[in-house]
């Protein structure tokens, strides 16, 4: 049969064969591409959280030696080191691999019982288990972005799944009248499935292998893309492409299973029919039950109606094109919706902010700010307007009830306004108190712009709490925390609640000073002197590792003075360490790049989608002759006029068209309305920016590609001959 | 009164060595009122001189005068416009547009022409033929006598010059065969409805007033009976 009939067929019907083998490439090219960049980007995610905080799944503090070995010996742990970092003297802490991770929130509790700890001296890896889908039973939000990831790409995977399936389920099903012909000359139903089976293979075994190719090589293009636009990113860790052949093997098993099983379908579907009705199946519209075409009807009259129920009957042939349109003008809306508010967020909290507050950043990895020299050497450089280099700590302060602002007990008090701080016993709340340690220079340049003489025996007080009842975090509100009185601050140890000391208070301020720095909304920020904190290191301890070095420019400085200042820096740093360093106008345009790659990538996502979409217009409307002539046939003979028929073929491409734009927009509503309300902005701003004009070009081409598609299968409907389609009693 | 002439039509399909002529200068003319049964062989040339009458088809050569108005010179936007309020199409496999009700079905050449329905005229039609209860049906749900009647009633909706059918009978047992026959005389008495009725039936074609042989695409016989 394949020699005499199935190879002829597939020439013949050569737009039929076009349109199967192209929706099998696509669908397959997408399934790889989604499914390959999901694993590069899950093993880039594991990658980047091990380089930064490290392999270990669970870490055990308070440990003796012979603890060690108590760890090794339980069943489930696959190796123990000791946390030479963390560890100080007796008090060893160490990390813990497991076989099976996903026991570690019932192993680790069983293990600290073993050791004669207490629970808490268990910490987990939580962001890492989260990426291996092992969440804490007690918690009860969980980091679900794997979650969320794995669930959306289910959901394009089986939307992509179902165009094959529809694709193929569609052509296949219009062949039922052919296979009643063989059925009724005597082709038993097992050579009818083998030529089936023949066809598909013929036609989608080497459209979904290039497809999957071409996917897995477009995953590679997409990251070495995303690479090139994050080049300016500093301390990004670079992707690199990977592929595991368990993911080919889906991807290819997943395509082809579809396409036997949609092959299958017309087999099943011909074995309940006998050869009779098969031969009177001609794969006509109609409909099941009675429908109403009200709207279409109203607006257009009966060419509405007949439009709006032939819409209606092809429903299953149009569900692709449906789904991918909607999808695509969806994902393309949100998309440009959500990156317009991220950039006025991002404008706002970030490179509006911090405007003034930098030029070059420099970070020191690893150094303490008493160890490194070079400050004065960079504060002396030539374009160099200003310059501090400063380290992080962290420290609580002990600050008693009644020593907060008026401002702040008119508004409830601390925990009113906060929610979340500790009151302590005595009558004292336990707030944090992060610490910048500036260098001497610095901080007393900070001290004459706050007009007071300039000394490093003390410290500045932040002295500010966010309004958060009377203020969103967008446009944030101050007042005083505590009442301006006391001359010292008592500082504690964040880790040792024992060590404390008391420092000099030089001066209360609301305005910190100026670097690139967010502060918790309800800390007691303090700003001190490397002198002063030489003294009291040894009892508040718990720096951060790294020192940084804040720099201004000129006023109006470029991009090329920042670089070439820049480079001074190098020069002058050269003998420190690892060294990270910025510039605040190649940040802005990294980000700008980075933004514009991402949107790009997902841009070009949405139109391929939207080209499925089309693809299955084009092949619908390129099998109206076979399809819909007698129902055409059937309009002429009651009288209905070319113009009649060309305005039923518009209101089709209309509606066609239309719907994922009646759909998108109030989602699109809801969604934007529920994203400016999260962040707070104002919705007049966004507004102001909204991506109209993509959203209309792409809106445009998606109505162009419809509309032209029902040209050409209107134009040669409306060309042939429709007589003998009324005659014809193979076309019933 | 002549409602129909055909003068010297003839219509030829393909071209060189493929050519054929399935109509051959065909002279007819019907009066109103008259039931004429047009009878020939398979492929003798009836169906395509009742798709040319109907105007879904155009002759190569000729003139088709119905009601005065030479159909065949019209556009195909005239055409359908003169087929919509003047001649009734009825075929063998009925022709309903499955994704509208039978009343729907009825109604369609007024709804093209955006014309109101003369509700009496209407409920005459389809209980004359009987099918008053299907109206809200829809074609497949219906039997095949019931799906002739509903061609019938629309064919009739606009009150046609001509009812033209083609085998209305060919795809329908013997019973309901001989009740769209007599609802055909029913309406050709009653409404004095001009018909010309396509079928090789000899036994239908002597319920006509006229019967007209076709052979080769020639008219080899033209017998009044009445």
């Amino acid at each position: 049969m394949w020699k005499d009939y199935s190879a002829g067929f597939i020439k013949k019907n050569k737009s039929s064969s076009i349109s199967i083998m192209a929706a099998a490439f696509i669908s397959a090219l997408f399934l790889s591409l989604v499914c390959s960049l999901f694993y590069n980007f899950w093993i880039y995610e594991i990658e980047r959280i091990t380089t930064e905080e490290g392999s270990w799944q669970g870490r055990i503090e308070g440990i003796t030696e012979s603890g060690i070995s108590t760890i090794e010996n339980f069943a489930n742990v696959e190796k123990v080191e000791i946390n030479g970092s963390l560890s100080e003297g007796e008090n060893i802490v160490a990390d813990v691999w497991f076989q099976d991770m996903r026991t570690i929130y019932s192993d680790m509790p069983l293990i600290t019982e073993k050791l004669g700890l207490d629970s808490t001296a268990a910490s987990y890896h939580e962001l890492l288990l989260s990426r291996y889908m092992v969440h804490d039973p007690q918690d009860k939000t969980p980091p679900l972005l794997m979650t969320f990831f794995i669930a959306l790409l289910i959901v394009v995977s089986v939307s992509l799944i179902l165009i094959i399936h529809n694709s193929f389920a569609v052509s296949m099903d219009a062949r039922i009248h052919q296979f009643g012909i063989f059925s009724s000359i005597g082709a038993t139903p097992g050579q009818i499935f083998t030529c089936v089976m023949q066809e598909a293979a013929a036609l989608c075994i080497l459209p979904v292998l290039a497809g999957s190719f071409i996917g897995i090589a477009g995953s590679a293009g997409t990251i070495k893309a995303t690479n090139f636009f994050a080049e300016g990113i500093a301390g990004r860790h670079e992707a690199v492409f990977q592929y595991q052949p368990l993911v080919f093997a889906v991807t290819i098993l997943a395509s082809l299973l579809t396409v036997f099983i949609s092959a299958c379908l017309p087999a099943k579907k011909l074995s309940r029919l006998t050869p009779l009705q098969a031969i009177r199946d001609a794969g006509e519209l109609s409909l099941k039950k009675k429908k109403r075409s009200r709207v279409l009807s109203m607006l257009f009259g009966v060419e509405g109606e007949l439009a709006g129920n032939a819409l209606k009957a092809q429903k299953k042939a149009l569900r692709t094109s449906n789904l991918s349109l909607t999808l695509s003008f969806l994902g393309f809306t949100v998309m440009l919706c959500f990156f317009t508010l991220t950039g006025i967020s991002t404008n706002h909290t970030y490179f509006e902010r911090y405007q003034d507050a930098w030029d070059v950043m420099v970070t020191l990895k690893n150094t303490e700010i008493s160890d490194f020299q070079q400050g004065e050497e960079i504060r002396n450089l030539q374009d160099v307007r200003s310059s501090v280099v400063y380290q992080k700590a962290t420290a609580v302060c002990l600050l008693p009830e009644s020593n907060m602002s008026d401002e702040l007990s008119n508004l409830g008090g601390l925990m009113a306004v906060s929610g979340n701080s500790i009151m302590t016993s005595d009558g004292c709340y336990s707030v944090k108190a992060p610490i910048v340690i500036m260098d001497d220079e610095g901080f007393e340049d900070y001290c004459e712009q706050l007009g007071i003489v300039p000394g490093t025996d003390g410290s500045i007080v932040l002295n500010r709490i966010w309004d958060s009842i009377n203020s969103n975090f967008r446009y944030k509100e101050y007042i005083p925390f505590v009442k301006e009185e006391q001359s010292t601050i008592t500082l504690q140890n964040a880790a040792q609640p024992g060590n404390v000391t008391e420092i000099p208070v030089l001066a209360y301020t609301q305005e910190p000073v100026t670097l690139r720095e967010e502060y918790d909304n309800y800390a007691f920020v303090q700003f001190v002197p490397l002198s002063l904190w030489e003294q009291i290191s040894g009892i508040i301890g718990n720096t951060e590792a790294d020192t940084y070095i804040r720099i201004l420019g000129k006023d109006g400085v470029t991009l090329s003075e920042l670089e070439g200042m820049q480079s001074e820096i190098s020069q002058v740093i050269q003998q420190t360490g690892s060294v990270e360093i910025e510039n605040r106008i190649q940040e802005k345009i990294s980000d700008n790049a980075m933004q514009k790659g991402v949107m790009m990538i997902f841009g070009a996502f949405c139109a391929l989608l939207a080209m499925i979409g089309i693809a299955n217009v084009f092949s619908n409307t390129l099998g109206f002759l076979r399809q819909r002539k007698r129902e055409f046939a059937r309009y002429a003979s009651v009288g209905m006029t070319p113009e009649g028929m060309r305005k039923m073929f518009a209101i089709e491409a209309f509606v066609i068209a239309g719907r994922p734009l009646m759909i998108t927009l109030p989602l699109t509503a809801i969604v934007v309305a529920f994203m400016i309300a999260a962040s707070y902005l104002d919705p007049m701003e966004f507004l102001a920016e909204a991506p109209l004009i993509p959203i209309l070009i792409f809106l445009s081409a998606i109505f162009g590609f419809v509309g032209f598609a029902y040209y050409i299968g209107g134009k040669r409907m409306l060309k042939c001959d429709l007589t003998d389609a009324l005659r014809s009693d193979n076309m019933m | 009164m002549e409602i129909l002439k055909c003068d010297g039509v003839k219509k030829v399909y393909g071209c060189g060595d493929n050519q054929v002529t399935a109509l051959d200068k065909i002279d007819l003319s019907v009066e109103k009122g008259e039931f004429v049964a047009i009878v020939g062989a398979s492929g003798s040339g009836k169906s395509t001189l009742l798709h040319i009458l109907g105007s879904v088809d155009k002759p190569t050569e000729g003139k088709v005068i119905v009601g005065g108005v030479d159909i065949s010179l019209m556009n195909a936007t005239q055409a359908a416009i003169f087929r919509r309020r003047n001649v009734g199409l009825v075929y063998q496999f009925y022709n309903l547009i499955p994704t509208l009700t039978i009343q729907k079905n009825i109604l369609m050449p007024l709804l093209l022409d955006k014309k109101k329905v003369n509700q009496e005229y209407f409920e005459q039609v389809v209980n004359s033929l009987g099918i008053s209860d299907k109206l809200n049906f829809l074609p497949n749900q219906l039997s095949g006598g019931q799906q002739q009647r509903a061609a019938i009633a629309r064919a009739l909706i606009y009150r046609p010059a001509l009812l033209l059918a083609d085998e209305p009978t060919g795809n329908l047992d013997q019973k309901n065969s001989k009740e769209i026959i007599d609802m055909l005389k029913l309406s050709n008495r009653n409404l004095n409805q001009t018909i010309l009725m396509i079928t090789h039936d000899e036994k239908i074609a002597l319920e006509a007033d006229r019967i007209v042989t076709i052979e080769d695409g020639r008219i080899i016989s033209d017998q009044k009976r009445r």
